[in-house]
C-alpha cells in the first residue's frame, strides 16, 4: 500500500552575478573562460575565483576556433526538464586549445571529429553551446 | 591499532515497499545478530544516505531512531554513489580516534519513490548543475556513455566486451537471492538491447533499486575482549575529481580510482594487486565502469580491460573473480547502500560463508572499489583475515 506525498516544487533562483560575463556573452554569440592573473590557471566553465592560488583577479578570454571532440554521448531516455525535446540529443566535450567546452551537437559526432562552437537558445530559453562538424 | 568488521547485514535489493527506516532496520538487525552483540553495545551510528530521491529529505534521525540508536549519533554522511564507503570510513575513524569502541555504518537508499525521468534528472544534478544539467541535460548514463565512447575510440573496446561484463554479473546474481535481478542474460540479448545513452544500452546500465546494508566495526582490543573473529580493514584509500566533465584531463579512466587504490595498496602493503586478492567488488554502475576499474586498479594495462573480461580473467576461475554477488549491474545500486554491500560481500567471502558463490581463498584478501558519480568520489578498501 502506498500514500502520495504532498507536492513540493523546487524552482531555484541561481545567483550568476560573479559569472555574469559568461551569461551575457553567450547571448551575444561569445563563449568565455577565465584565466587567473595570479597563477595562470585556466577555467572552463569560467570561475570568478581561483581554486589554485585563491586570487580573484581573473581575465575573461573568449574561446574560439576549431575544437576536437574528446567524448560524446547520445541521450535516448529524457530526464525531467527535457520533455520538450522530440528526439535523442547528442552531448559532446570538445577541446579548444587550453579549454574544454561541453555542448549539444547538431549532428552525431564521434571522438576525434573537428568542430566549431556556435551558441543558441533551446525551446525553454536556455542559452548553450552547439557544435557543428567542420 | 587495527579495526575489524564483526557484523554485516544487507537487504534484498529491488523495488521494495518499505520506508527508509524500515529498510535500514532489516540490514541493521542482520548485522547486530551477525556480530552476536547487543545493539546497546554500539557507541556510534553513522547513517550513509544521499536520499535525494526519497520523500524523507533528512532521514538520518528517523533511521537512527527506528534502529534503536537514540543518543548514539547519528552522523549523516553523503558521497553520492560512494556514500556507503564514506560512512564506513567515518565509523572506522571514530574507533581509531578512541571516541568509540564499537560503531555501526548504515547505508540506505530509497530510489524508487519517484519516476524514472525524475530519477535521471536528480542523478544528472550530481556533477555541476548550472554548467551541465541546466544547459545540456546530462545524465549519469550519459556521463558514463562519454567514457565508453572515449575508451572505444582510443582502445578499440567493443560493445560486445561491454555486454560481457553484464552477462558475467547477471550469471553471478542468478545465485544471489538478494539481487534485484537474480537471473542470467544472454550476450545476444545484452548486445541487442535498446540504447539508454549511446553507446550504452539498457543492459550496460544498473537498475534503479532500493536497499540497505550495514557493517559493525570494533577496535582490536574490543574484539579480543568479546572473543570475536573479525575481518580486518587493512587498507583505505580515497580521492576525488572535478565536478565538471569539461575539467577532466581524460575520459578513458577514473583518476580517483587510480589515486585511491595507490593509497590503499600502500597502507595494506599490496605490490601486485592481481596476485594479492581472492576477489574484488567493483563499481560497475555501467559496464564500462568495470572495464575501466580493471585498468585503473592495476589488474591489467590501460586499454586492455575489454580483453580482460573477454578472456574470463574476472570470472570465477579467472585471475580475480569480480562482482561475485552480481555487482551493481545485476544485484542493484541503492546509492547509500552500495559501498557497504561490497563490504558485506567481501566479509561473507573471506569468512567462507558465500555458499554457491564462494571463491577459492588463497590470500584471504579482498578489495572493494566504490565510486561516487564519474569519479567525483573514489574509495578503495582492502579487507583481510
Amino acid at each position: 500500500m502506498f500514500l502520495e506525498s504532498r507536492e513540493l516544487v523546487y524552482k531555484h533562483k541561481i545567483p550568476v552575478t560573479k559569472v555574469e560575463k559568461y551569461w551575457k556573452g553567450i547571448e551575444e554569440g561569445k563563449i568565455y573562460g577565465t584565466v587567473c592573473k595570479g597563477c595562470g590557471a585556466k577555467y572552463s566553465p569560467p570561475q570568478a575565483d581561483c581554486s589554485e592560488c585563491y586570487s580573484s583577479d581573473m581575465e575573461w578570454v573568449e574561446i574560439t576556433g576549431e575544437g576536437v571532440v574528446e567524448a560524446m554521448m547520445e541521450q535516448y531516455t529524457f530526464p525531467a526538464g527535457f520533455e520538450f525535446l522530440e528526439k535523442p540529443y547528442v552531448v559532446a566535450v570538445a577541446r579548444f586549445g587550453d579549454f574544454k567546452v561541453v555542448g549539444w551537437a547538431r549532428e552525431k559526432v564521434w571522438v576525434g571529429d573537428k568542430v566549431v562552437a556556435e551558441v543558441d537558445k533551446d525551446a525553454t530559453g536556455v542559452w548553450k553551446v552547439y557544435f557543428k562538424k567542420v | 591499532m587495527r579495526v575489524g568488521v564483526i557484523g554485516v547485514g544487507c537487504t534484498k535489493f529491488g523495488v521494495l515497499e518499505r520506508t527508509i527506516q524500515e529498510l535500514a532496520f532489516e540490514a541493521v538487525k542482520e548485522a547486530v545478530e551477525d556480530a552476536g552483540i547487543s545493539k546497546n553495545d554500539i557507541d556510534l551510528s553513522v547513517v550513509g544516505t544521499s536520499n535525494t530521491r526519497g520523500y524523507e529529505l533528512m532521514p538520518a534521525v528517523p533511521v537512527n531512531e527506528y534502529c534503536g540508536f537514540l543518543g548514539k549519533g547519528p552522523i549523516r554522511v553523503e558521497a553520492a554513489c560512494a556514500t556507503g564507503s564514506a560512512a564506513l570510513y567515518t565509523a572506522y575513524s571514530s574507533i581509531i580516534s578512541g571516541m568509540a569502541d564499537i560503531a555501526i555504518a548504515i547505508g540506505v537508499e530509497k530510489m524508487t519513490e519517484v519516476t524514472t525521468p525524475t530519477s535521471l534528472a536528480v542523478g544528472g544534478r550530481s556533477g555541476s548543475y548550472l554548467w551541465e544539467f541546466h544547459q545540456y541535460g546530462t545524465t549519469f548514463p550519459g556521463y558514463y556513455a562519454m567514457h565508453a565512447a572515449a575508451h572505444m575510440a582510443k582502445y578499440g573496446t567493443k560493445p560486445e566486451q561491454l555486454s560481457m561484463v553484464a552477462v558475467k554479473n547477471h550469471k553471478n546474481a542468478a545465485k544471489n537471492p538478494k539481487a534485484h535481478f537474480p537471473k542470467e542474460i544472454t550476450l545476444e540479448k545484452a548486445v541487442s538491447s535498446a540504447y539508454v545513452a549511446y553507446p550504452l544500452k539498457l543492459f550496460d546500465c544498473c537498475p534503479i533499486s532500493d536497499g540497505a546494508s550495514a557493517a559493525i566495526l570494533a577496535s582490536e582490543e574490543k574484539i579480543k575482549e568479546l572473543g570475536k573473529e573479525a575481518v580486518w580493514i587493512e587498507g583505505i584509500g580515497f580521492s576525488s575529481d572535478s565536478a565538471n566533465v569539461a575539467k577532466r584531463a581524460d575520459y578513458t579512466g577514473l583518476k580517483a580510482t587510480v589515486e585511491a587504490s595507490r593509497m590503499a595498496y600502500k597502507m595494506a602493503k599490496i605490490e601486485d594487486p592481481l596476485k594479492s586478492f581472492d576477489l574484488a567488488c567493483l563499481h560497475d554502475c555501467f559496464t564500462i565502469a568495470e572495464i575501466m576499474a580493471y585498468e585503473d586498479l592495476g589488474f591489467c594495462k590501460k586499454g586492455e580491460g575489454g580483453k580482460f573480461v573477454e578472456e574470463g580473467r574476472s570470472d570465477f576461475g579467472g585471475d580475480i573473480p569480480c562482482n561475485t554477488f552480481g555487482g551493481l549491474k545485476a544485484k542493484g545500486h541503492p546509492l547509500g547502500a552500495t559501498g557497504l554491500a561490497m563490504i558485506y560481500e567481501a566479509v561473507k567471502q573471506l569468512r567462507e560463508e558465500a555458499g554457491d558463490l564462494q571463491v577459492e581463498l588463497k590470500n584471504y584478501k579482498a578489495l572493494t572499489q566504490n565510486i561516487g558519480g564519474t569519479g567525483h568520489f573514489g574509495w578503495v578498501f582492502v579487507l583481510g583475515v
